[in-house]
């Protein structure tokens, strides 16, 4: 019925209604989600990426020094952060020690594209779910809570979210020269010669961004908690964290942020990249078997498959569901507490926008207005290499294999294959599925909970259903 | 500059009543969704006042607050109405569009490219918004996997073509406001604007003077003409040195980077390598 929002099929049970909703809007890329409505209950959800285009097929047999630029192609919206992660995978592969300073001036522009997507993500993609917003078409206009004085509060942000996600991408590109899509980080650093008018641009640009966000954000966001409590109960989903790291190079100082690790059980570990597995039971891939990270080789689809209902595959650590991105960051490094929900993501993505921004004010402190230290970088004849570091949605891992100096294999794990990954073979569900289970729909007319719940991971379907790895290795791991 | 005072023309005008405000629908087809993230880096007029002032923007996944049913229902309804049609991302239509879904209505699947087809019959005018719209772009790199073609081969005639990877903010802008204001846009043969894509990067770079004295640069961050380490200024028809990227802060080769012609009909594939020493 138009306006409900939704498509419903009442099946035989008369009892269970499922629900399709596509497209998920205010996301980046195509989103399919399916649920099942038992009794004004989630019983069963299913994220469906519905976007295939098959990158790491393309890597194969291109320069090594391309995939810098390739893989940024990946997504819009994030392409600094693949960028970081080829060239880390580079650095690793070409053995070259990246010059300090480049490093900082990388993790700059790295930060300020966190910023850019923490804005838009929270202003452009997340106010509509709760407040009416003029300047955007199509109103659903359900289940808005907000009295007038901060309905129009909100409203005048939208608007100035425009400007400051603006200003952030500005920061990026005067370091990388144009933004999405950017030329400045590469292997060794950057390819930027800074100069004392170029630092306290930034300077000016980043401050006018931190007040943005630590006051209008914050405030906002806490307007909308305060509103809507029951969404610090709902979609929690996995209590299993993990993150690549952020800012963990940068010595044990005020600059550091958050070391790589996992939270599993109850308890703090460092990362171990060989728990990394990737599956395909119920994706549109051949085979079955869950792989180790890297693979051999690119997979081929197959969209015939029996059961399966997404391009995303499965990733697990040790064979275990874990949640990613800016909550699982801000737990990791003490920042927040332990609690996980809907609104708790949406309150540690701002909170970690206004922690980020302090950091590199910091950081702007000690980056020298020197040219860039860059080499003619030879590629060897063989080498493997592996980049991993968070993105704003969370861990992002490249792994490169270079054959007769070209690739043989690339191979990309984003934050949206570990949280809006299909069941897999053990038959867990990925961990945006798990926060949609169990979830209480108020309205079964205008289940507004649904894409809430979803939005509040920030899913990235470009980035997700971009990336896919082998299936024929006949190889299996043991999994702890 | 000639284009913003086009632009400023075009919201004039429309202000005044003589222009009617017409509808527009930006479809995300197959890509990285880049261009539409590029177009909110829009500035003098921003992204917002553009929208507001010039086009209703009826349709935009990554923007509209309807979402699933309602949100299709939205797009179906502007199908009805005077409407001009931008497109970003490729067009896959092989296995009947099942690389690229656009939507689930009333019990069925509509593809991408079903959904491009139909709107297509009745746009007033089409835009191809990025490379991968354009010309098929990073997503119909070799060995092309979802079959991947520009908008204009799919739907069998021209279309506007703006490339990009991503589109510059600038020239979408510039090329609606014609649309808006003389609804026509002058392009070249491969349905390029010209007001964009007239002359090469080289012919305006800022280089150009260590070019014509073939001083070269070793290796990136260095100053002078990187035309050795692989730049593709030379052969890429676009508008960077002159308008640069976001709000005109800079663009590759002012970063010490070479251009890697990512506006042209054969990026990535004829671009590579990217960088060579």
């Amino acid at each position: 019925m138009p306006g409900c929002g939704a498509s419903k099929n009442k099946k035989e049970n008369a009892m269970t209604i499922k629900i399709t909703l596509d497209p998920i809007t205010r996301i980046s890329g195509p989103l399919s989600i399916e649920v099942e409505i038992e009794r004004n209950k989630i019983v069963n959800a299913k994220s469906s990426g519905v976007q295939y285009r098959g990158f790491e097929k393309m890597l194969t047999g291109r320069s090594p020094l391309d995939t810098v630029y390739f893989t940024e192609r990946i997504c819009g919206i994030c392409s600094v952060a693949h960028g970081v992660s080829a060239s880390l995978a580079l650095e690793d592969a070409l053995k070259v020690k990246p010059d300090a300073n480049g490093v900082k001036v990388r993790n700059f522009a790295h930060a300020a594209d966190f910023l850019q997507n923490i804005i838009r993500q929270i202003c452009l993609y997340v106010f509509p779910d709760y407040v009416k917003i003029a300047a955007v078409p199509g109103s659903t206009g359900n289940d808005f809570r907000l009295p007038e004085k901060f309905t129009r509060k909100i409203n005048e942000d939208y608007i100035k979210a425009i400007e400051y996600s603006r200003l952030s991408h500005e920061m990026v590109a005067l370091i990388g020269g144009k933004v999405p899509h950017s030329h400045g980080i590469f292997v060794g650093g950057t390819t930027v010669n800074l100069d004392p008018l170029k630092i306290i641009r930034l300077k000016s640009m980043l401050q006018s961004i931190r007040d943005f966000i630590a006051n209008n954000m914050v405030e906002d966001i806490n307007i909308i908690a305060e509103y809507y409590p029951e969404y610090y109960k709902i979609g929690g989903g996995t209590g299993n964290l993990l993150t690549y790291g952020l800012f963990d190079e940068m010595g044990e100082g005020e600059l550091h942020y958050v070391n790589p690790s996992v939270y599993i059980n109850g308890k703090i570990d460092k990362l171990n990249a060989k728990a990394i597995t990737e599956g395909t039971a119920y994706s549109w891939y051949s085979g079955n078997k869950t792989r180790e990270v890297p693979s051999m080789e690119p997979t081929e689809t197959d969209i015939k498959k029996e059961g399966a209902y997404t391009f995303i595959k499965a990733a697990r650590y040790e064979g275990k569901v874990m949640q990613v991105g800016p909550l699982s960051r801000m737990i990791l490094s003490g920042s927040y507490k332990n609690r996980i929900s809907t609104m708790d993501r949406l309150m540690a993505r701002v909170l970690e926008g206004k922690k980020l921004s302090e950091k590199m004010l910091k950081l702007l402190e000690v980056i020298e207005p020197i040219p860039a230290v860059q080499g003619k970088y030879a590629i060897p004849e063989s080498s493997v290499g592996m980049g991993l570091k968070d993105s704003v949605r969370g861990a992002l891992g490249h792994w490169i294999a270079i054959e007769k100096g070209v690739i043989k294999n690339y191979d990309i794990v984003t934050p949206s294959v570990w949280n809006l990954s299909p069941v897999d073979e053990r038959g867990q569900h990925g961990a945006m599925e798990e926060a949609l289970i169990g979830t209480e729909i108020r309205d079964g007319e205008h289940p507004m909970e649904i894409g809430r719940i979803i939005r509040s991971f920030d899913p990235c379907l470009s980035c997700a259903t971009h990336v896919i790895t082998d299936c024929r290795e006949p190889y299996y791991i043991e999994l702890i | 500059m000639e284009v913003i005072k086009l632009v400023e023309e075009a919201i004039d005008r429309v202000k005044e009543g003589n222009g009617a405000k017409i509808n527009f629908i930006w479809i995300e087809a197959n890509g990285c969704a880049g261009d539409i993230i590029s177009f909110l880096n829009a500035d003098e007029p921003d992204a917002l006042y553009f929208l507001k002032e010039m086009v209703n923007l009826k349709y935009s996944p990554s923007l509209m607050q309807a979402e699933g049913e309602r949100a299709y229902e939205e797009f179906l309804e502007t199908l009805n109405t005077d409407f001009i049609l931008g497109v970003e991302g490729s067009m896959t239509n092989v296995e009947n569009g099942f690389y690229d879904i656009f939507a689930y209505y009333k019990g069925k699947t509509v593809s991408v490219a079903e959904a491009v087809a139909k709107a297509a019959e009745k746009a007033k005018h089409i835009i191809a918004i990025g490379t991968c719209a354009a010309f098929g772009g990073i997503s119909a790199a070799r060995p092309n996997p979802t079959g991947c073609t520009s908008l204009s081969v799919f739907l069998g005639k021209q279309v506007v073509n703006v490339p990009g990877c991503p589109a510059n903010p600038l020239w979408v802008m510039g090329t609606v406001a014609s649309l808006v204001l003389y609804s026509k846009v002058e392009v070249d043969d491969k349905g390029r604007p010209l007001m964009f894509f007239k002359d090469t990067n080289h012919i305006n770079c800022e280089r150009r003077s260590y070019f014509d004295n073939k001083i070269n640069a070793q290796k990136l961050g260095d100053k002078e003409c990187m035309f050795k380490l692989g730049c593709r200024g030379p052969v890429t028809k676009a508008y960077c040195p002159i308008g640069r990227w976001n709000s005109r802060i800079n663009w590759p080769v002012g970063d010490n980077t070479p251009c890697i012609g990512c506006a042209n009909e054969y990026f990535p594939d004829g671009s590579e390598p990217f960088v060579r020493y």
